[in-house]
């Protein structure tokens, strides 16, 4: 699932290890995320919508909106 | 480097003092029935002693996988245990059926536990590599 992750997280200046911190998982667990490796739940994404002051589909792009490779 | 999470910590706790177990009853018991001989009920449980602490290696697993807060670190697990069993699965169904065709030795059923570690090790490096890589084209 496509995201702004990477770009939010530079916009505040965090490293993935400090934003991993903030959502208290690994920073793996960030770094598959930004990179569309997994899609996090749908606690994890509000837990991150909240960090970020930012709806849900502010962060995440809907599967249905992807344009095709 | 990655930092062991919580539940981490606790899994080695429980791993560590069971697989010392299991070497200390392993040598012990394969000791006491090659010197005393023990026949009935004294060599079943002689016999089956060494299974105790792998069982409770399997629980530790098991209470791991429950207690890791970290999804994605749960997700992987999960994937690099079922990568494990499917390999466990192609692995004994082939000896399995060369076993029968006298192609092959005896499959000691007591291996089918390391060989699922093995595997399941053998996943999660695979797992990491490929994450690697494709960090790297990314």
């Amino acid at each position: 699932m496509n995201n702004r992750l990477r770009v939010l997280r530079a916009e505040r200046g965090w490293s993935q290890s400090n934003l991993a911190e903030r959502l208290e998982v690994s920073r793996q667990s960030v770094n598959a995320i930004e990179t569309g490796r997994y899609d996090p739940s749908l606690p994890l994404a509000f837990k991150i919508a909240e960090l970020f002051d930012l709806p849900i589909e502010g962060i995440f792009q809907s599967p249905s909106k992807d344009t095709p490779q | 480097m990655q930092r062991t999470s919580a539940a981490g910590r606790r899994y080695l706790r429980r791993f560590a003092p069971a697989m010392t177990g299991y070497v200390v009853i392993l040598f012990a018991t394969t000791y006491a029935i090659r010197v005393w001989h023990p026949v009935g009920a004294a060599l079943i449980a002689l016999s089956a002693l060494p299974a105790l602490p792998l069982i409770a290696v399997i629980a530790a697993m098991g209470l791991y996988l429950m207690e890791e807060r970290d999804e994605f670190i749960r997700h992987r697990l999960v994937a690099a245990m079922l990568v494990g069993l499917g390999g466990l699965l192609v692995v004994t169904t082939m000896w399995g059926f060369l076993e029968n065709g006298g192609a092959a030795v005896h499959f000691p059923t007591f291996m089918a536990f390391p060989l699922w570690c093995g595997l399941f090790g053998l996943a999660q490096c695979g797992m990491n590599i490929r994450d690697r890589v494709q960090d790297k084209a990314a």
